[in-house]
């Protein structure tokens, strides 16, 4: 044992500090036993003042990084994130992008206080430190953590993190975030918060490894350098605010902020929702069968099922519990309880804690149960595997999780806080871009999705994507410039909509041609393991929004189109006839779509579908029907049949119309139609019952369940408890 | 902060001016919002019994005399409030390709070995209530319980008379189908 004195307060050990304040918070309920913050309100302004200054620092080092860096998922999505941390690893303050991090960047700090990097490795003024292994914390290595800890006169008053989405991270092909990958050593780079510079200068050895290791060694470096730019920018900031304010006083602010917005989040709980259980449920599909893996056994498509449970406690607080969720499996969709702790903070600050004053204290009202151990969230094998996507499953839970926050702000009144999000996926290439270098290609395109409607209006079109709060897909010129392809259009695609009173956003399917490649390949990129079974996201009467698809199509005569200044392809159109529409073969790829070449003149198409409709379709306004047809967001196969409105296109004033009374009649035969059509629960269940006894289900549905019944008791009863089946009943 | 009765009606109805919705999104939440949208809820049901909590476009929950139901705003009752209502509405799966590609067609259709699509109706006014997109096989979703009586006693500080113990009593009902068929 080191006799030597500590780096932290009054020459304690960080991990002392860290001890004490945990203590503090067990003991008083309060974030380091604060029970009366009073500092920041002795003063308002002067506490305004104090925050206002550290958010400014924290955006402002966000804008650096994005002057600095040469990539467009920084400079253009804008993929990145700051924070700021106590000295035992707590967030303070953060900045606006993908938030989800801002947990599992503290979590890194504590892991190395834990891990007495103290006294074994040392922590000095000017060292860089980075990370980005999920096994510590992180939603997946191409997300790169760079932690700079901040001194005062000796003493390690802070850190700060920047958060970054990397281009190339040295995986498996396609390199970025790959899907045909199961065991870890196809994940790329993987740092465990090691120290990469000091003095404020990045070691050379460093920059050595990453040239020789990644394609896009460029790239990554100077991302590394925005990031350090960033961080030191705030570390300055950080210590004017603190020759400005004192010392005292920012340390017994940052942590009155933190309690500060615990009790708000309590507050905020108990004034916009109603105690209770809200439930859900969200299948996660993994197929991974016919993909090219050299670990065999992981060649098996799997389904697993999340289902998930929001208790509301009447004391002001949330518990989590994804009691039955089924078992890991070999790919790289596993995830972590701290990749939850992820989906946890990115929801938060988007439907509770948006006012800029989210922190850890956001977090500390909600309980997380931990996934049982090996679980999908919880595999004890997680060193072994790929942890290249955990993110998939993840989004759609946390997808789920702002449908039951939106079922409750329902219940309470605050209609207009109601709605939903879904993510999708999409193609993702390695091969060789426009001027000859061998890389992995992925075009980002956030703004694609379309959110759930909201509870007193349509969802924003192309407005929702729940891994980031800023909604921007970027300049398709400059993605362009990094990815050999053109951008055929951007239009909105009706049959992306989840129908309702409130219909969903639409979104803008990706519709790209391949162009000057000498070689590539694609496959998918996930956000989404949602295939086959559409999440249920659909609000009250409203739908949620159908399949997404995958499409590789290819023209039979591309040249000889061109020369005829032909039209290409701009749009899907009507869902049903692609195939006979389209010049050559359409290839649906599915989810993941297997490992293939492409070729010049080949058009990839990423089809997004929307989260859900809010209502009853039949309800909705005719004339926004019409409005929406005018726009090109509406077909008039759509209001005809989902709608239940009949209209008609005036040629004079170049709009639709409705006919109210052949609509006033088309919506009472589609009120006949379901008492017709629809049977009494218990009759339905009568029949089902034995559907489910006689196990009349697809294998892949049955091994579904029983997986989940592995490892839940409790899941096992209540689902035998709703088929009322014998206690010695086996699916 | 407050709101009136005629913004509230109209924001819920998506008829209130883009620029005052922004307005509400935007500000600090009215506290008085709960108490004015069970007045406008209470003004829209062809029914008298006193509305104890919404759950969704066209349900709530009434006190009936000594019970708690759910009803529709239409007057149909679905029963207990601690047993899903879906229990005692009208189904419809779309379970297969044709009854799916009605609303999903074609490329859009989910894979209805693996999903189903089931819409719950109100017996009487044939409101479609819920749509629920489950694997097949997966009971039905039990969306919410509210626990009213916490609600009312802890949170408004005005508590209900007869309390009622919180508990889900869903599977009383499908126990009860279950011995109906042995």
């Amino acid at each position: 044992m080191s006799e030597s004195k500590g780096i932290g307060e009054g020459g304690k050990s960080i991990k002392q500090i860290m001890t004490e304040n945990e203590r503090l918070y067990r003991e008083t309920g309060c974030y380091a036993g604060i029970i009366e913050p009073n500092l920041l309100k002795e003063d308002p302004v002067k506490g305004e003042l104090f925050h206002s200054r550290i958010m400014a620092s924290l955006i402002a080092g966000r804008e650096t990084t994005r002057m600095v860096s040469g990539s467009p998922f920084v400079r253009e999505v804008a993929e990145l994130c700051l924070g700021i941390y106590t000295p035992e690893g707590d967030n303070i303050a953060q900045s606006t992008g993908i938030q989800i991090h801002i947990k599992l960047m503290g979590d890194n700090i504590r892991w190395m206080i834990n891990k007495n990097y103290e006294e074994e490795v040392g922590i000095n003024d000017g060292d860089f430190f980075i990370a980005n292994e999920p096994v510590i914390s992180g939603m997946h290595a191409a997300d790169v953590y760079d932690i700079l800890p901040i001194f005062w006169e000796g003493e390690l008053i802070g850190w700060v993190s920047t958060v970054i989405m990397e281009m190339d991270i040295g995986a498996v092909s396609p390199g970025l975030m790959p899907t045909a990958n199961v065991e870890r050593g196809t994940d790329g780079l993987k740092f465990c918060c090691e120290r990469i510079g000091s003095n404020d200068k990045l070691n050379r050895d460093f920059e050595h490894k990453i040239e020789i290791c990644l394609d896009m060694s460029d790239i990554f470096l100077l991302d590394r350098k925005g990031a350090i730019a960033a961080n030191i920018r705030v570390r300055e900031e950080i210590k004017r605010i603190i020759g400005e304010f004192g010392l005292d006083y920012y340390k017994r602010a940052t942590r009155e902020l933190i309690e500060e917005e615990r009790r708000n989040q309590i507050v905020r709980i108990r004034q916009r929702m109603v105690p209770g259980r809200y439930r859900g449920v969200v299948p996660a599909e993994f197929p991974m069968a016919d993909q090219p893996v050299s670990w065999i056994p992981a060649k098996r498509d799997t389904i697993r099922l999340i289902p998930i449970q929001m208790d509301v406690l009447p004391a002001g607080g949330l518990v989590l519990d994804f009691e039955g969720i089924g078992e890991w499996g070999w790919h790289p969709f596993n995830g972590t309880p701290q990749a939850v702790w992820g989906g946890v903070s990115i929801v938060t600050v988007q439907t509770l804690a948006y006012d800029g004053r989210g922190n850890l204290g956001s977090l500390l009202p909600i309980e997380v149960k931990e996934p049982p151990i090996d679980s999908l969230f919880n595999p004890s094998q997680i060193k072994k595997l790929a942890t290249s996507t955990p993110w998939a499953p993840l989004l759609d839970v946390f997808g789920m999780w702002t449908h039951l926050l939106g079922i409750a702000f329902y219940l309470r009144g605050f209609r207009e806080e109601t709605f939903n999000y879904r993510s999708s996926a999409g193609w993702q290439m390695a091969g060789y871009d426009q001027m000859g270098n061998k890389r992995p290609l992925l075009a980002a395109g956030t703004g694609y999705f379309g959110p759930g409607a909201c509870g007193v209006c349509d969802g924003v079109d192309c407005g929702g994507w729940l891994a980031t709060p800023e909604v921007d897909m970027g300049s398709a010129e400059v993605w362009e410039l990094f990815v050999p392809q053109m951008e055929l259009s951007h239009r909105f695609e009706p049959y992306s909509v989840g129908y309702g009173r409130f219909r969903s956003g639409l979104a803008v399917p990706t519709v790209v041609m391949i162009h000057r490649s000498q070689q590539l390949v694609g496959s998918g990129a996930l956000g989404t393991a949602s295939d086959g079974i559409i999440p249920n996201l659909g609000q009250f009467g409203g739908y949620p929004g159908g399949r997404r698809n995958n499409l590789l199509l290819r023209y039979d005569n591309l040249p000889e189109l061109m020369e005829k200044r032909q039209p290409l392809l701009h749009e899907v159109g009507h869902p049903v006839d692609l195939k006979d529409r389209f010049p050559g073969q359409v290839f649906d790829v599915g989810l993941i779509p297997v490992p293939t070449e492409i070729y010049e003149g080949d058009l990839l198409l990423s089809v997004s579908t929307a989260a859900g409709g809010l209502g009853d379709p039949i309800e909705r306004d005719p004339a926004w029907i019409t409005a929406d047809m005018d726009n090109g967001l509406t077909t008039e196969w759509q209001a005809n049949n989902i709608y239940c409105v009949k209209t008609r296109y005036d040629e004079e004033e170049k709009r639709w119309k409705v006919d109210e009374v052949a609509t006033r009649e088309l919506r009472e035969v589609k009120r006949k139609e379901r008492l017709s059509r629809g049977v009494p629960v218990k009759e339905w269940w009568q029949r089902y019952r034995q559907r489910v006894m006689d196990r009349d289900m697809d294998d892949k549905i049955l091994e579904m369940y029983q997986s989940s019944m592995r490892l839940s008791e409790a899941f096992t009863r209540e689902f035998k408890d709703f088929w009322a089946l014998p206690d010695d009943f086996n699916l | 902060m407050s709101y009136s009765k005629e913004d509230l009606r109209d924001l819920y109805d998506g008829s209130l001016p883009w620029h005052k919705t922004f307005e509400i999104m935007s500000k600090p939440k009215d506290d008085d919002r709960f108490d004015k949208y069970i007045e406008i809820l209470q003004e829209r049901v062809s029914y008298k019994e006193r509305i104890l909590m919404p759950l969704g476009d066209h349900l709530n929950v009434v006190q009936k005399g000594g019970e708690r139901i759910v009803k529709c705003d239409c007057g149909h009752e679905f029963g207990d409030w601690r047993q899903n209502w879906k229990l005692n509405a009208l189904i419809f799966v779309r379970d297969d390709t044709e009854k799916l590609e009605e609303i999903y067609p074609g490329l859009k259709c989910p894979d209805p070995n693996l999903c189903e699509v089931r819409e719950f109706y109100c017996p009487v006014c044939a409101s479609l209530l819920k749509v629920e997109a489950v694997p097949v096989g997966y009971p039905a979703v039990f969306d919410v319980l509210p626990d009213i009586d916490s609600f009312y006693r802890e949170w408004l500080g005005r508590p209900l008379p007869e309390e009622q113990e919180f508990r889900d009593t869903t599977y009383d009902v499908t126990g009860e189908w279950g011995r109906d068929i042995e």
